[in-house]
């Protein structure tokens, strides 16, 4: 009976166009000579608080079992002031393919400086994501192996953060994990950040519990769930690891700060 | 002879960095929204494309685009009732509970989301781009037969290229009244008075054709709406999160919540004694 | 071919002078829920077990410890200690080594004997995992395993050790 199911589309749901039909398992998978992508491990997570925004990337880059260096930033300053990128206020986190994140960087990166010198102000943070997942749905038929995450200050002063799928899909969110990880930081965000599964004490039993409401934490406690769910999932993956890189964007400003993971 | 000197004679470093018209595209920024794509140096692009970004054929792509749905839409009396789920899967990976599939094109018409989440949020944007001139071009608003028309031609561009999107375009205009279309991605658009789009579709289509008749009130039609994509969320793995409700009228659509479901559900089994099939027993 | 496995998770915990174990009740053919109560943890004396992966073997493995816990039970004239059972479980599935069951299980109890907590989990020809901490299994052991290690801590309490993180 499983097998009614197995490898065939959820029933009903929206095929895709492609000019063959799918094939069903990969029995006799066709191969393709040209294959662009190298999945570089790391994992970079990003939490939105009342008045400041903290991204945070491991610094391992691996391919396959091998690791190519234990310092390589997955967090990037976006606009700014010359290539210091001096006075920015939007942080880019990207993690897939590194090559592929680097050269969105520097399109995003060209596309805030360029509209600061013809607009004659910074790029705000949601005109900015918006860009983003234009440029990454310019590439929707070759895609950019990454997950992006965006974080800054809205308008308003509050802590901004819009997460990415490779192709462009956007949306604001209050936190996310992405990249190797994601599976292992994720639920444990929802628990700590969003309070998922978390329930007013003594406000009943079984179905009489209220659920806690979540509201936006301190920066102190935000910092400890970045290093809590890094150094966990540094304990169960093996592409995560070395060093803990940090961004914290504040209204005045980008902080930046570095912190050793184990490198085993 | 002269070709293959040709070919290698070129300065060293004539192909370096960006060309001119590399370099006029980024200073003069493109438009935002444009329709020119990059494409891999391979013969079939499409096929390339659906070895690294199809997942129902190729369980180990590389690269996982989000999709997995539940959406429905249906005309009445009193309008159009659009409802959907939030849950967005990536494989067995919830990748986010929260996604907001209705898209506000403007404010009387709606765009619902199926497929790719990319593909949908990037195309039903441009579609309302083109209604906004469409206005500014002939100083009335776009019926939305002509909307749901510019979006099935253009997908029907894409044909073969692998766009994955199920979408309806719900509006009410005063020319045609409350009108209703469905859009894919092979090019399919059809007018029609219900539609479920989406992995949940059969078990939403279940409970809405069970309950549905034009004449519903508003009050009934709202919560025909809410229990169909309760249902699927229920049963449909790739459906789940939030349901999203919206009611299309005369004057515009009006939002109904962004409401967890799983208060909902255990309001409705303890409360009205439905969904017996699960236990409420803790032991 | 390894078939696909009907959707399922399980986590084993030691707090402090107990030990907890969960499950989801969930029975699914890929995305289509067939049932909503479908329990895969057993309870066989002291010794609570659990089973995820493709769900006939759950029934099939769950009878046949039960059988074997029972005959244990008239042998011996006494309940089986969780250590026994983590034996008794290793070698059952090692006998199956080349055409194995499709299930990962988890075993909690507490020793009568020692009074002491005891956990573990095996892979599907029954290799044992001795951990201290926790163990998980089934389709979300990725995300199990993520949330655990960033909120276990030694000696947790009952209500902290079931509800919680439950």
């Amino acid at each position: 009976m499983a097998a009614l199911f197995s490898g065939a589309p959820p029933q009903g749901g929206p095929g895709y166009s492609f000019k063959q039909t799918p094939t069903m398992a990969p029995s006799g998978e066709r191969q393709h000579g040209f294959y662009p992508y190298t999945d570089n491990g790391g994992s970079t997570l990003g939490i939105s608080g009342a008045d400041f925004t903290i991204m945070a990337g491991d610094t391992r880059s691996t391919s396959g079992y091998n690791i190519n260096t234990r310092y390589a930033p997955k967090l990037f300053k976006i606009g700014g002031e010359g290539p210091d990128n001096k006075g920015a206020r939007i942080v880019l986190s990207v993690v897939g393919f590194a090559a592929d994140g680097d050269a969105l960087k520097e399109r995003l990166d060209t596309i805030v400086k360029m509209y600061k010198y013809q607009h004659g102000k910074p790029m705000s943070v949601s005109a900015c994501a918006q860009r983003l997942s234009h440029v990454l749905y310019n590439k929707r038929f070759f895609p950019y192996y990454v997950h992006a995450i965006l974080g800054g200050i809205d308008e308003d002063g509050k802590g901004a953060l819009y997460s990415y799928d490779p192709v462009g899909s956007y949306e604001r969110e209050q936190c996310r994990a992405a990249g190797a990880a994601a599976s292992l930081i994720m639920p444990f965000l929802d628990n700590q950040v969003n309070f998922k599964n978390q329930y007013e004490p003594g406000s009943g039993t079984g179905h009489d519990l209220q659920a806690k409401v979540a509201q936006p934490l301190p920066r102190d406690t935000v910092e400890s769930i970045v290093r809590d769910a890094f150094t966990s999932a540094v304990e169960r993956h093996i592409e995560v690891g070395d060093g803990l890189q940090m961004m914290i964007i504040t209204p005045n400003g980008v902080e930046e700060t570095f912190t050793p993971l184990k490198r085993d | 002879m002269d070709s293959l000197v040709a070919q290698y004679s070129r300065p060293m470093h004539a192909e370096e960095g960006q060309t001119y018209e590399d370099q006029q595209e980024l200073s003069q920024m493109t438009p935002e929204l444009s329709l020119k794509f990059a494409l891999p140096p391979v013969a079939s692009s499409a096929s390339w494309l659906r070895a690294m970004t199809d997942d129902y054929s190729n369980p180990n792509c590389p690269i996982k685009i989000a999709h997995g749905t539940t959406t429905l839409a249906f005309r009445f009396k009193g309008g159009i009732i659009v409802a959907t789920d939030s849950r967005a899967t990536a494989g067995n990976w919830i990748a986010s509970q929260t996604v907001k599939k209705v898209i506000e094109i403007n404010n009387c018409l709606l765009g619902t989301m199926a497929g790719g989440a990319a593909d949908c949020q990037y195309w039903l944007a441009f579609l309302g781009m083109q209604c906004r001139l469409h206005e500014l071009r002939h100083k009335r608003r776009i019926s939305v037969a002509a909307a749901s028309k510019i979006l099935a031609n253009l997908v029907y561009s894409y044909k073969g290229m692998g766009l994955s999107m199920g979408t309806m375009c719900a509006g009410v205009t005063p020319q045609e009244g409350p009108a209703l279309y469905y859009i894919d991605s092979d090019g399919t658009r059809l007018a029609g008075n219900l539609f479920c789009v989406g992995s949940g579709q059969t078990f939403a289509y279940g409970v809405l054709d069970a309950s549905y008749k034009y004449d519903l009130s508003d009050e009934e039609a709202l919560e025909l709406g809410r229990r169909s994509i309760l249902a699927a969320t229920h049963r449909d793995a790739y459906s789940g999160g939030f349901i999203n409700l919206y009611h299309v009228k005369e004057d515009g659509w009006v939002k109904h919540g962004f409401s967890d479901t799983n208060p909902i559900f255990w309001k409705t089994k303890l409360e009205k004694g439905e969904f017996s099939n699960v236990t409420a027993d803790l032991v | 071919m390894i078939p696909p496995p009907d959707g399922g998770a399980c986590v084993a915990m030691v707090g402090k002078d107990c030990v907890a174990i969960a499950c989801d009740l969930r029975l699914g053919m890929q995305a289509l829920t067939v049932s909503n109560n479908f329990p895969k943890i057993f309870s066989y004396g002291d010794v609570h077990l659990g089973l995820t992966g493709l769900a006939t073997d759950v029934s099939t493995v769950s009878d046949l410890f039960r059988y074997k816990v029972n005959m244990y039970r008239l042998r011996e004239e006494r309940n089986i200690s969780p250590q026994t059972m983590a034996n008794l479980v290793s070698s059952s599935l090692y006998e199956r080594r080349f055409g194995p069951y499709f299930v990962s299980p988890v075993i909690a109890g507490i020793n009568q004997t020692s009074g002491k907590p005891f956990i573990c989990g095996f892979d599907s020809i029954g290799c044992i995992d001795f951990a201290k901490d926790f163990i998980v299994s089934g389709t979300a052991s990725d995300q199990l395993f993520g949330t655990c290690e960033g909120l276990w801590e030694p000696d947790l309490v009952s209500c902290a050790c079931s509800g919680d993180m439950g």
